[in-house]
């Protein structure tokens, strides 16, 4: 019985039919694809991209130079430097991130106390030299500044499940 | 001896133990924030609680002593829960600002937060807030994270001797601080910020620049007096940026004074990171090479003298690898001019005992009097003085002092200033004959300002002959003891860096050099000496600070200091300590022995040794004491001589005039220290400005 | 000189510009192919395929091609030069070579000699030279292994084509391509011959190393065959090549079984598209079938392909021109184009 299904299956070609059949049915399916610089997927509140430093409302940097995220950072990306002579205490006086070395794992803004290194929703900052790489403090507030709606959106939208 | 039973282990402790210390014993941490071993038990934090039975309620551990048959428990529910409670009650007015307290990392209060607190806090209302508290350009203060242990007032009235810290109001409203508005007037005041288990006492200078977990730990020596306390310097980079007591209890217990933890800043300014070359009267800035070329240009043009126109002299900071050093060089060169007693102490270096701290600085513990001459042990060693009071409060020693009026930190019999009341107390004429006569262990404790006198010789005689009447030493006992300020000069006196046969010392050097018999003056780090008497002669500096000696050089070879070099140092005590590299030299400054290799190689004549290690067991070959690294001469298996040192003499009536005068500024390094200069302003010039109309 | 003119010269421009009329439409064809194949592997895949270059992409072969163009060619410094640099050549006239047989319509050819379908199968069997000689020269292991595989794949299969061949020239009796367009008047031998249609298109799938049977390319193991060390615009003949063979033999299809240029039923509406149309239509639902079973279908493991060409197709088309043969004479269809037997 076996053996004559397999040699009828053969002989009719049911098997390889039954995939024809199937990719022609996805041939007519709509299509997944984002037609991307003109579209974007969904981002979660989640996404961990191009680093920002915020501010409070009133202008003042959050960061105080507590040096956490320096100190959890695993691809030692991160150089804090605070100088009391110079900026006053809790301020640093350089933030220096090396994205060619980052792994994106968001432990900066996990051990930041005060929410001033964030992960924003940015993920379009590809740059035409290794230098520019090179993030330093001016400007990783300016990514705080221009993204700043949006991660303040996305922290208040991940807030309940912390 | 007690038998008791923590937590069904059953072990013997000694009778007078807590049970905090039996539970220590037993190898029991129990948490605690006002508990410290060297202070005494107050009691008040309730975090070592333990349950004891049949007690229904949980006991303060660190105040309970043992009693034969106690059984304790520390792993109960209830003394979890109490623990836990009691966290609760201390972190209620405690800020959550770990991220921007200097303390963060190694802050009693978070580590046991971490393991024996609750993870959330129900403490609704409004935390308190408390005023900062002005304690003086060392000690920064954040008084709103202070959890009131009291760990600092007892400090500063049990082991620093100052009463001027204490608490003030009740409950909710109580302050810890001084009474008045004051800097902490102590010499040891640092040694709060390491008793402080919270960020509530930091370090003032080193507050935001930079966090602990950052620092890389060298264990090292300090030499900014001759105690030789051990520290820890901390780097970042090639920076120091703090340096910190390292336990050892025979020489500074946990403590170190002021100067050595703060005078770090002077290491970053003020530093010599090139060679100098002077041209028409300014120093220029040149190579190695080139300064080595001018030295040996120079000596070759005295050769005919055959090196009795070269003098050394060792400065205060100067290694014992350096001065061995310099000495082969001044020795290949046939030169006897040369000294390592920078001050002119008459110190006599043919018998070793005759320049020590032989009663060592732990045995101070034993002595039941303490004859202090000529010194202030509180601005010259402040941890020996921190010993002395430590068995002044043991009670039953009394101390007397012959020279000028200081506030001590124990009473003391004043006996007078003049040298002539040794000669009184020798002959039994003084009353404080009698008390000599009946102490068990007398010690006495000459110090620098009883030696830099013209007669100082005799009064080292005198002395020996005051220790040999009164039994100051004895079998076991030597209470003779010299009080050194300068680290460099005990290894000095045993590397024999001291005038050969008819050679000049400091003084007879400079006199040289003034009158031209001597043509080139070698100062190893030499900053004290009168530089102007330097006259027309040739000077060369080697040191790391743009000091006096620098300045009147011809030729400056950059050194390496202490934090920057491996190096050898001898304390007061005979105790042979190494430094360890910390940071790097800055800029093109070496340490000290391999400039002066080098040298002897471009003066063509070159040392047998090419490294550390052949240096170091050159030293051993010229003093054996040199082998035993870290013990102090009291406990050598190879007892020193007790023969005779000094030379017999009259001695002036002129007062004895203590050796510092300001004790935050003794060195090059304290000198270029901003934070030093601070505490010289704030300790030092207001009590000279006293007059009649500000009290 | 007016002799030379009417003798001669007319006349090759008019076969040149028939030729051009030919080819350059053919290549537009092969250029599209590329661009509908991936757009047809990405609509199965669930994907757009390209869309940038031009509207809906349209323009993405021009710039394929202009890519292609502008590369240098490397020529490997241990290659056989000359044979190196022919290999490409020859399997790209090849290529376009056949098409001088295929009728397109009624008289729409541009040889209609009497013997179009061995000339078809020669041609196309000389294919195999173009890739031979393209692993040899190369000097390279993946090219020469790539070669090889292709070399007995394409024999293999040719020896069923072959056959299936006889089989459908035992029903015309003539070897004319057009003859046998107009033998299937009254019905396509698709309908007929349906099995070895089947066994036509496999072969064909083979004959053009096609997935499933793209062993001489298998990236996994030969990187890309015989053609690992070409680039630039030698790289282009033998892509132009493969996707022109790729049309011929889907024409070849269209001509054995489904009545060349004839409409499917021989009435009002479908008589009223041209023959060409018609022609070209049927070649696109054919050359789709390619397309579609490369989107569906895993690689065939080397064996598993000699197994099926020597041991099932090559017995299962003799026995159909044997049963065939029988048949027809049985039945006394067998058509004779010079009389009886």
């Amino acid at each position: 019985m076996t053996l004559l299904k397999r040699g009828v299956r053969s002989v009719l070609f049911s098997e390889l039919l039954s995939g024809l059949m199937l990719t022609l049915v996805y041939f007519f399916r709509p299509k997944v694809t984002l037609n991307y610089p003109f579209e974007k997927g969904p981002l979660s509140p989640r996404f961990r991209g191009e680093h920002a430093l915020r501010r409070y409302r009133n202008g003042e940097e959050r960061c105080i130079a507590c040096k956490l995220c320096e100190a959890i950072c695993p691809a030692q990306a991160i150089t804090v430097e605070a100088d009391p002579n110079v900026a006053g205490n809790c301020r640093a006086t350089r933030y220096d991130l090396d994205m060619t070395k980052c792994i994106y794992c968001g432990f900066c803004q996990e051990a930041c106390p005060v929410d001033a290194i964030v992960e924003g929703p940015n993920f379009e900052f590809t740059t035409e030299t290794r230098a520019e790489l090179m993030y330093n403090k001016e400007k990783l507030l300016a990514n705080g500044d221009r993204w700043e709606a949006e991660i303040a959106a996305n922290i208040e939208r991940d807030a309940p499940y912390r | 001896m007690p038998r008791v039973t923590i937590n069904d282990i059953e072990i013997k402790v000694d009778a007078g133990l807590t049970v905090l210390q039996a539970c220590e014993v037993a190898g029991i941490e129990i948490p605690r924030f006002c508990y410290h071993e060297r202070l005494s038990i107050s009691g008040n934090c309730r975090m070592c609680l333990v349950e004891m039975e049949p007690s229904p309620r949980p006991i303060a551990s660190c105040a309970m002593p043992v009693t034969d048959g106690m059984v304790v428990r520390t792993n109960t529910p209830m003394v979890e829960k109490a623990r836990r409670s009691a966290l609760e009650f201390l972190l209620i007015n405690h800020p959550l600002d770990c991220p921007v307290c200097g303390q963060a990392g190694e802050c009693d209060l978070q580590d046991i937060t971490v393991a024996y607190g609750a993870n959330q806090s129900r403490f609704q209302e409004n935390k308190r807030a408390v005023p900062d508290k002005d304690f003086g350009p060392l000690v920064a203060s954040a008084m709103t994270r202070c959890i009131h242990c009291t760990r600092c007032i007892r400090f500063s009235t049990e082991v620093a001797g100052v009463e001027e810290m204490g608490a003030t109001g009740r409950g909710e409203n109580a302050e810890v601080g001084t009474y008045v508005e004051m800097a902490l007037s102590s010499e040891l005041s640092g040694n709060m910020i390491d008793m402080c288990p919270v960020g509530a006492l930091t370090s003032g200078p080193y507050a935001f620049s930079a966090r602990n977990w950052e620092l890389r730990h060298t264990e090292t020596i300090d030499v900014l007096d001759a105690v030789g306390s051990n520290i820890r310097v901390d780097s970042r980079g090639n920076e120091v940026m703090r340096v910190l007591p390292r336990l050892n209890e025979d020489v500074n217990e946990e403590w170190i004074s002021d100067k050595a933890r703060f005078a770090y800043d002077g290491l970053k300014c003020q530093r010599l990171d090139r060679p100098y070359v002077r041209e028409n009267g300014r120093l220029r800035e040149t190579s190695w090479d080139e300064a080595f070329a001018a030295i040996a240009d120079r000596i070759g043009k005295i050769m005919g003298a055959k090196g009795r126109k070269i003098a050394a002299i060792a400065g205060d900071l100067a290694c014992c690898e350096s001065i061995q050093a310099l000495k082969d060089i001044m020795t290949a060169f046939k030169s006897p001019h040369m000294d390592c007693r920078q001050s002119g102490a008459q110190l006599d270096p043919r018998v070793r005992a005759g320049y020590l701290f032989n009663t060592s600085i732990a045995n101070i513990e034993d002595a039941d009097l303490c004859l202090l001459i000529g010194s202030n042990p509180r601005y010259e060693a402040p941890i020996i003085n921190a010993r002395l009071r430590k068995r002044y409060l043991m009670g039953g020693f009394s101390v007397a002092l012959v020279g000028s009026k200081a506030d001590l930190t124990y009473s003391y019999e004043y006996l007078g200033s003049s040298p002539h009341i040794l000669e009184q107390i020798l002959s039994r004429s003084h009353m404080f004959a009698e008390l000599m006569d009946v102490a068990q262990k007398p010690m006495l404790i000459l110090g620098q300002g009883a030696l830099v006198r013209p007669d100082g010789s005799a009064v080292l005689a005198t002395t020996r002959n005051l220790a040999n009447k009164f039994g100051l030493v004895s079998h076991g006992w030597n209470g003779f003891n010299v009080l050194h300020t300068a680290a460099s000069c005990v290894g000095g006196l045993d590397l024999g860096f001291v005038p050969e046969e008819d050679g000049r010392n400091v003084a007879g050097i400079l006199q040289g050099a003034e009158s031209g018999e001597v043509e080139v003056v070698y100062l190893l780090g030499a900053d004290e000496i009168n530089t102007t008497e330097l006259g027309s002669a040739f000077v060369i500096y080697q040191g790391h600070h743009g000091d006096a000696g620098a300045a009147a050089a011809d030729v400056v070879l950059p050194g390496a200091a202490y934090t920057e070099k491996d190096a050898t140092y001898v304390s007061t005590e005979g105790r042979v300590q190494q430094t360890h590299l910390a940071v790097h030299p800055p800029g093109q400054a070496r340490p000290d022995w391999m400039i002066l290799r080098a040298l002897s190689h471009a003066l063509g004549k070159k040392t047998h040794y090419d490294t550390l290690e052949e240096l170091r067991a050159h030293m051993v070959h010229t003093n054996a004491v040199f082998a035993e690294v870290d013990v102090a001469a009291a406990n050598r298996t190879a007892r020193t001589e007790w023969t005779a040192f000094g030379t017999t003499g009259e001695m002036n009536a002129s007062p004895f005039i203590n050796a510092v005068e300001n004790f935050y500024m003794t060195d090059p390094i304290s000198r270029a220290s901003k934070t030093m200069a601070r505490c010289t302003n704030t300790f030092h010039v207001p009590y000279l400005n006293i007059t009649g109309t500000n009290g | 000189m007016a002799e030379l003119w009417q003798e001669y010269l007319l006349p090759l421009i008019i076969i040149v510009a028939k030729i051009l009329v030919i080819v350059v439409p053919l290549l537009i064809c092969v250029a599209y192919l590329t661009y509908v194949e991936r757009k047809v592997i990405g609509a199965i895949q669930l994907r757009k395929g390209p869309n940038v270059v031009g509207p809906f992409g349209l323009l993405q072969p021009f710039a394929d091609g202009l890519k292609l163009l502008m590369k240098e060619t490397v020529v490997p410094s241990s290659a056989d030069q000359v044979v190196f640099v022919f290999a490409p050549i020859l399997t790209f006239t090849l290529g376009l070579a056949a098409w001088a047989v295929i009728p397109f319509g009624q008289g729409l050819v541009l040889a209609d000699i009497n013997v179009g379908i061995l000339y078809l199968f020669a041609i196309s069997s000389l294919g195999v030279y173009g890739i031979i000689m393209a692993g040899w020269s190369s000097n390279s292991r993946y090219a020469f292994l790539g070669a090889l595989r292709s070399a007995a794949q394409m024999i293999s299969y040719e020896v069923s084509i072959g056959f299936i061949i006889i089989t459908v020239l035992l029903c015309v009796g003539s070897l004319n391509l057009t003859d046998i367009i107009m033998a299937q008047k009254s019905v396509w031998f698709a309908i007929p011959l349906f099995p070895m249609f089947v066994v036509f298109f496999v072969s064909a799938l083979a004959e053009t190393n096609r997935t499933p049977f793209d062993l001489p390319e298998a990236e996994a193991e030969l990187v890309a065959g015989y053609n690992v060390e070409y680039s630039a615009m030698t790289f282009a003949l033998f892509f132009l090549g493969e996707y022109a063979n790729m049309i011929l033999m889907s024409a070849m299809a269209v001509v054995l079984f489904f009545g060349g240029w004839l409409p499917p039923f021989d009435v009002a509406p479908f008589t009223l598209i041209p023959g060409p149309v018609w022609f070209l239509i049927k070649i696109m639902i054919i050359l789709f079938i390619f397309l579609w079973v490369r989107a569906t279908f895993p690689r065939y493991r080397y064996d598993q392909l000699m197994h099926l060409g020597w041991k099932v197709f090559l017995p299962l088309s003799l026995v159909w021109v044997v049963l065939t043969a029988g048949v027809l004479i049985f039945t006394g269809w067998l058509p004779l184009a010079g009389g009886t037997l």
